[in-house]
């Protein structure tokens, strides 16, 4: 069975290599001057767009500054964790289920560790949830391991300890050093700031370093990626050591936030940021996907959710409208990726 | 004979783990220091028929190398839908609960299997959207069930451990397992999860099998969730992603593998028992609620090393150095 398993997964990977690959910096000059037909994707981000502009324009108080700091601020917690998931994703681990929980974790030690000055603690936290979250993409990138079987296992490892150590009870800070990052230069929280410009590193390391390129190679085709002597395993895990320093910054900025934590700080974040990682075109299967996309991805939910709200809509309609959001990109990036082969 | 053993992971790893599960339970009055009554059976089963259905309809699309996460957005929907349309017939409830699941299920399948798009984001999407949906239906709240006598009769002792639930649940798993056994399905369906363009040119109607197999899902999980909610006299709209995660596990346990192609519906009830029983022997022995949970990443974690091809090479690698016998260096991956 493993034999015909690797075969198969084989054949469905050089079949994945024969596809164009979106966003994957493949574009040539000549390419872009070239008038291209619209794209299933292209078209459905424009009409999705074009519908907020016009639903705006009919909501008093959509189009105000107040409003878009209000957006970019409810962007930010699950911004941070979605622009690690995207590298994870484009180097072909798919998902991790155990997101909610170690940013819970990171939380109590972050607020917990608050005596010895802000700066360890905040370096505490980033080695903790790096460490963590690492370990989980040793396992995959040096044993190929299933990212959803491990990473459930791991949540309920990280969960279970996390309760033993802290009783089960609430975690306050025993200092004040985090409520400075709590704070908001120029009308923005500071996790915006954080989050654009980790975006932009992490395009910029997709993009322009040795590590960026061979995670679209390895998710594009694991076993040409290794046939071709590329160190999968320790990309692997630079990925996943970088997705947890971004669930650790989210965690940080969820406790300077609640000024608490308790174990349901994470909430729904595994599932948010796969939402906004997906809506960023990026497709489940690895090798193609982009940051910046990602970052366009959170903002397109966060904004969709606020005029939603701002319109009256309950809460069950904006969960509804974010997952019909989620269905018509995933099958629009799926049928751009295949056209042509069907 | 281990390996022998371990290349059976199909079989191996539900008959280990409710093995060593019931071997537990049984152990629980050395630690309670009371005996173990029939009272506990009862409850473990009541357990095994909250997370039962779930757990089959996971099962048998993992089976098919798919991952249905909606199932649990599913499961909400059902137990609210059975609440709204149930007061005063129960029976009628259930069947919108199970239509809409089975309608939900079809939709998904047909998207799935037509456009071969990948199941987990398309699910996800379908989860996200349901959970709004059941939250809509209710305004955000619980909804309580006030039709007392379906509360009652969905409970009631039946065969001193059994409840109509239960052995409704039992009932499942056992057609799913006649079906499978008896008929060609269960071999096309782990033939589409183990190797689904070799199963295309065999013969198997593929497409037709994926939408059927999603439908069956949704069903199960409504129905599910329809029962959950008699049972408590209320429904719940949004009960986050646990009964996913217990329902993975449960399936996990059972000896199917995410890379697909393997399992059977004996080992899923195995699976299931063994995730019913390890609440219960928390329950009886009174351990803190956490040594759940790190109960189950053990256990995930043996799933995990039995999974890994990596692992078995490196394993395999170090033993052919230990016995310097080169012939084992070429195991096949």
């Amino acid at each position: 069975m493993t034999a015909a398993n690797s075969d198969h997964r084989e054949a469905a990977a050089a079949a994945r290599a024969e596809e164009p690959r979106p966003g994957g910096g493949g574009a040539t000059a000549a390419g872009r001057l070239r008038w291209r037909r619209p794209e299933p994707l292209d078209i459905g981000i424009a009409v999705a767009v074009l519908a907020i502009v016009v639903a705006g324009a009919m909501t008093s108080r959509f189009f105000s500054l107040d409003n878009g700091r209000a957006i970019l601020a409810s962007t930010a917690s699950v911004g941070i964790t979605a622009i690690g998931a995207t590298l994870v994703m484009i180097a072909g681990s798919a998902v991790s289920l155990a997101v909610s929980q170690t940013a819970t974790v990171v939380a109590m030690i972050f607020l917990s560790t608050q005596r010895l000055g802000l700066t360890v603690a905040i370096v505490l936290a980033l080695v903790c949830g790096a460490a963590v979250t690492a370990l989980q993409g040793a396992i995959i990138g040096f044993w190929t391991a299933n990212p959803i079987v491990l990473t459930i296992a791991a949540g309920f490892a990280i969960g279970g300890v996390a309760t033993w150590i802290s009783g089960g009870a609430t975690v306050y800070p025993k200092g004040t050093g985090y409520k400075s990052l709590d704070s908001t230069p120029l009308g923005l929280p500071l996790a915006v700031y954080v989050l654009i410009g980790l975006a932009l590193l992490a395009e910029w390391m997709l993009r322009r370093t040795t590590a960026g390129r061979q995670m679209y190679l390895i998710g594009e085709n694991l076993p040409a990626a290794r046939a071709a002597g590329l160190p999968v395993g320790r990309i692997v895990v630079i990925a996943w050591a970088l997705f947890g320093a971004c669930i650790a910054l989210t965690g940080i900025f969820l406790a300077s936030f609640n000024t608490s934590a308790n174990a349901d700080l994470g909430g729904t974040l595994s599932l948010d940021a796969i939402a906004a990682v997906l809506v960023g075109g990026t497709a489940i299967g690895g090798g193609s996907g982009s940051a910046l996309r990602t970052l366009g991805g959170a903002v397109l939910i966060a904004a969709i959710s606020d005029l939603l709200l701002l319109r009256g809509f309950s809460t069950g309609l904006q969960l509804l409208v974010k997952g019909i959001l989620v269905l018509i990109v995933v099958i629009a990036v799926h049928l751009r990726a295949t056209r042509g082969r069907r | 004979m281990i390996r022998r053993l371990i290349s059976r992971p199909e079989r191996l790893v539900p008959a280990a783990s409710f093995l060593v599960v019931a071997v537990a339970l049984a152990a629980t009055p050395a630690m309670s220091g009371e005996r173990l009554t029939t009272f506990d059976i009862r409850n473990a089963l009541q357990g095994f028929a909250q997370l039962g259905l779930v757990a089959l309809g996971l099962g048998l699309t993992m089976i098919a190398r798919e991952f249905d996460l909606s199932v649990v957005g599913t499961y909400a929907l059902g137990g609210m839908l059975a609440v709204q349309t149930g007061k005063s017939s129960a029976v009628l409830g259930v069947l919108v609960a199970v239509g809409a699941g089975a309608a939900i299920g079809a939709v998904q399948g047909g998207l799935i299997a037509r456009l071969r798009l990948p199941s987990l984001p398309v699910t996800l999407g379908t989860y996200i959207a349901l959970l709004g949906l059941t939250s809509a239906m209710s305004g955000g709240l619980s909804k309580t069930y006030t039709n007392s006598g379906a509360t009652e009769w969905v409970d009631r002792t039946v065969l001193v451990v059994f409840s109509p639930r239960s052995l409704g649940t039992l009932a499942a798993f056992v057609i799913a397992a006649l079906v499978l056994g008896g008929t060609k399905l269960g071999r096309e369906l782990r033939a589409i999860g183990g190797d689904r363009r070799a199963a295309r040119v065999a013969g198997v109607r593929v497409e037709r099998a994926l939408v059927g197999l999603f439908t069956v899902s949704g069903a199960l999980a409504a129905l599910g969730g329809a029962l959950l909610s008699y049972s408590y006299a209320s429904a719940n709209p949004n009960q986050g992603l646990q009964p996913l995660i217990l329902s993975a596990v449960a399936v996990l346990l059972g000896g199917v593998s995410l890379a697909g192609g393997r399992g059977l519906p004996i080992g899923l009830l195995a699976g299931a028992l063994s995730v019913a029983f390890i609440a219960q022997i928390v329950a009886i022995t009174a351990l803190p609620d956490y040594s759940t949970e790190l109960l189950y990443a053990a256990l995930l974690m043996v799933v995990v090393a039995i999974d890994a091809p990596g692992l078995r090479q490196a394993v395999d690698r170090v033993k052919a150095r230990a016995t310097s016998t080169p012939s084992h260096q070429h195991h096949s991956p």
